[in-house]
């Protein structure tokens, strides 16, 4: 396997420009599991950008690198009394170009949210920016959201500035396990119901039907204690799951789904499916074999929601409830005028 | 285009549409000349009233087989530009839009028609206990269409958020008259897809015509404080926004008015008693748990004494509030008192720099003699300098454009940038380069070209076009070539 490790965009550029042939950008690699083969690729390792480049607390923006770990980035920022309120670990390129979760809960902030602007680069090495460093900017067309969830295969994101959030005063995670499902999913639509919605919130069933709700109640100490002790949450270390472990020889979905379709999901889904549900919309879900990932895939369009395989036979990521076909020009345009050669993979 | 083609369309329009949806005689036409920005005028070739996705389509379809430019449009709100037709452009006026297609209270999220105003939506769903957050100020008239293209703030858009920020789908109607469906209620971006519902937010009707808008709803907050506190000097009202951000308050909104824009609200139907001798007001609004605003009121005002405030105010019911917001939501109108026109301006800085900003605008306008007032979302950093000057006075007019311009240039040089919320449309095309180089717009350019590939929907809009840009040089073959076939149509 070809690999690369550019130190500094003049580098990538470089590279780039060079026309090594098709290319796989990587950040801190945890994600490649969710990627299509790579093949011949040129693995063009970008954890070398690794600067936080500015970091303004009083305008509660920052600009870091794509190679930037986000628990660097979380201490530099504790230090001033910011966060970046979105879960996701790795680089902070990987985890915007992946955006597996998007919003922690109800009207949280996603990474979309959370992306101002960047300075980019085509894969034929040229360097573009898009967006501004402020928190409001309607200049041009927001060619970085794009980044988004696009796995890195539309172009590269060198510097991303982003938009950050003062931390709370108090936060409570908590931890309700051993419910029902019924007792879940009353308890979801009670935190969901409140003025004030959790600053992450996660429903997971496993594989057996047992349930389990958890989250952050964030703000001032006494609305977090009243929060917790009104809804009788359970409080806990701090206990986020980003993803679900993958069963041998299964394979995870990803999708979307409101709260009013849990309870028909949760029924429907095949046996021994664990699912974890993300606040935002976000699910995941992991199921024995890939017939079984059919057969969701099935219930999924059945209940016109939208799914896909995101982890499990490298052959099957991807494979999704059908989609939109104007969508699908849209997206299929949009690789080719950013990649027209298909460099990216 | 031959009359005779365009009289053939206008007759397919008419039988598509009937004879009073479709205008076409010029005193009909006057009142879509312009928009908020009132510069720039053409009239439009003719204007369409659709009711229906598939009559947009339907129209979108004839329009672009034969070759004819368009132009959706809202309620013509917009202060850049961005809805008036160019040349022979046909307006899709989508007012007749207008209905809330469906609302889900348990799921937190509205499907409406383009044309539904603003503010009705939020009285659709009140009795709910839910609201529309992003507020502009035009939002009694304002469309969510328009909204969702121009990506529109708004006061509460400091902790709430813009349109994009709230929109999570939509059914648009293609340049070529097919349909895309975007995102889905449970979340912008589908889980095999690009966020397509970000990106086509905010490209001001130059990618298509939403026709259905699945947008976020917040629920109410148990209470709210409104607090205005007036200050000797606008140094002082930064420092105390400085000062309740840096405590990590989270208000809805922080808005800062100067001395002349205070007096002319006074002195305004927009009356709302703030103190004319005040050198800025700044009005903050907090909402949450009553217990938790307390304390937060109680910090907003610790802040205001450290900055000498003189005089503070605080709502103590609805009625006081709205009259507290009175003067605020109706600065612009109040200005009307100052000349015939005005010139909004629009230019972000860092929260950081909002002081020395507002000293070098100042001085901006006094080299240009230019009459200036500062209204601006303070905790944004998002400025809004207004220039009342006479539109008929050529001289008068050629200074207050030459005075925006150094004050773009200004908000870019602080780290800034040229828009925050009203767009670039036909205003800036001139300033886009202040941010952006000649990749950055060829990017850019590649982008709207899979959407409008033909280039027909509202042209001459957001990007400069190859021969205004001060990089022609650099502009790329390829690019050259879309924007040569543009101009040959």
């Amino acid at each position: 396997m070809r690999q690369a490790r550019p130190r500094s965009a003049a580098e990538l550029g470089e590279l780039l420009r060079s026309r090594p042939g098709r290319l796989r950008l990587v950040g801190g690699g945890s994600r490649q599991d969710q990627l299509p083969p790579a093949g011949d690729a040129v693995h063009v390792h970008l954890d070398g950008l690794a600067t936080i480049a500015r970091l303004d607390a009083g305008d509660q923006t920052c600009s870091v690198d794509c190679g930037v770990r986000r628990e660097v980035l979380d201490e530099a920022l504790a230090a001033v009394g910011l966060e970046l309120p979105c879960p996701g670990g790795g680089t902070l390129g990987g985890l915007f170009a992946s955006d597996a979760i998007g919003a922690a809960a109800h009207g949280g902030l996603g990474p979309r949210s959370l992306l101002l602007g960047m300075d980019a680069m085509l894969a034929d090495g040229t360097p573009f920016k898009s967006g501004a460093r402020v928190v409001k900017s309607v200049a041009g067309f927001d060619v970085h959201k794009l980044f988004v969830g696009s796995q890195g295969r539309l172009f590269a994101a060198l510097r991303l500035h982003l938009r950050l959030k003062p931390r709370p005063r108090a936060e409570q995670w908590f931890a309700n396990a051993d419910l029902t499902r019924d007792a879940a999913l009353a308890l979801v639509r009670a935190l969901r119901s409140t003025p004030v919605s959790p600053a992450a919130l996660q429903l997971l069933q496993h594989a057996d039907g047992r349930c389990a709700v958890g989250g952050r109640i964030a703000g001032r100490a006494a609305f977090v204690a009243a929060t917790v002790r009104t809804l009788g949450l359970v409080p806990s270390a701090p206990s986020w799951r980003d993803q679900l472990e993958l069963p041998a020889g299964g394979e995870s979905l990803t999708g979307l789904a409101v709260p009013s379709a849990l309870p028909t999901l949760l029924a429907q889904l095949p046996r021994a499916t664990t699912f974890l549900w993300h606040g935002g919309g976000r699910f995941e879900a992991t199921v024995p074999d890939a017939a079984a990932g059919d057969l969701l895939l099935a219930t999924l369009a059945g209940q016109q929601l939208h799914g896909c395989v995101r982890r499990g036979d490298a052959a099957r990521r991807g494979r999704g409830t059908p989609p939109d076909p104007g969508h699908r020009r849209l997206v299929d345009g949009l690789h080719l005028a950013l990649d027209p050669h298909g460099l990216l993979v | 285009m031959l009359r005779a083609a365009m009289t053939a369309i206008e007759q397919h329009l008419r039988a598509l549409l009937g004879e009073r949806r479709v205008l076409t005689s010029p005193d009909a036409l006057l009142a879509w000349e312009c928009d908020g920005f009132t510069v720039h005028r053409s009239r439009p070739r003719a204007v369409v009233l659709p009711e229906s996705t598939a009559e947009v389509q339907a129209v979108v379809a004839r329009l672009h087989g034969a070759g004819v430019p368009f132009v959706p449009r809202g309620a013509g709100t917009c202060l850049s530009g961005g809805p008036t037709a160019k040349g022979d452009a046909v307006v899709i006026d989508l007012a007749r839009m207008k209905k809330v297609l469906r609302i889900e209270p348990d799921d937190l999220y509205a499907v409406v028609q383009p044309g539904v105003v603003n503010v009705d939506l939020t009285a659709a769903v009140r009795h709910l206990g839910l609201h529309y957050a992003p507020d502009p100020s035009s939002q009694t008239v304002c469309t969510i269409g328009g909204n969702f293209a121009e990506n529109s703030g708004g006061p509460h858009c400091f902790k709430y958020g813009m349109t994009q920020d709230h929109v999570l789908g939509a059914v648009v109607v293609l340049p070529d008259g097919t349909l895309a469906r975007l995102g889905d209620a449970a979340g912008p971006r589908l889980p095999h897809g690009l966020d397509l519902t970000a990106v086509f937010c905010g490209s001001e009707g130059t990618f298509g015509i939403a026709t259905e808008i699945t947008v976020r709803l917040c629920r109410d907050q148990a209470a709210v404080r409104t607090l205005l506190a007036a200050f000797a000097s606008m140094t002082a009202a930064c420092r105390a926004v400085s000062d309740i951000v840096g405590a990590g308050l989270v208000p809805a909104a922080l808005e800062i008015l100067d001395q002349a824009t205070i007096r002319a609200v006074e002195a305004s139907v927009y009356r709302a008693g703030y103190p004319a001798d005040a050198a800025a007001v700044l009005l903050v609004e907090l909402d949450g748990p009553a217990d938790v605003l307390a304390e937060e009121a109680a910090e907003v005002r610790a802040c205001f004494a450290t900055h000498g405030a003189l005089q503070v105010e605080e709502a103590s019911d609805a009625a006081e509030r709205k009259r507290l917001w009175k003067g605020r939501k109706g600065a612009f109108g109040a200005m009307g008192r100052l000349n015939t026109d005005l010139y909004v301006l629009d230019g972000v800085v860092p929260r950081t720099r909002l002081e020395e900003a507002l000293a070098r605008i100042a001085a901006i306008g006094a080299k240009h003699g230019v009459v200036m007032t500062n209204v601006f979302h303070a905790g944004d950093g998002n400025l809004h300098p207004n220039i009342s000057y006479d539109g008929r006075d050529a001289a008068m007019t050629a200074r207050t454009i030459a005075a925006g311009h150094e004050i773009l240039q200004l908000c870019v040089d602080l780290g800034g940038s040229i828009s925050g919320e009203h767009g670039i449309g036909s205003e800036k095309l001139d300033h886009v380069g202040m941010m952006f180089d000649a990749a950055d717009l060829d990017v850019m350019a590649r982008v709207r070209a899979v959407w409008n590939p033909s280039g027909l929907c509202n042209p001459g809009k957001v990007l400069p076009s190859r021969h205004a840009c001060a990089e022609t040089a650099k502009w790329p073959h390829m690019i050259a070539k879309v924007l040569d076939a543009e101009t040959e149509r």
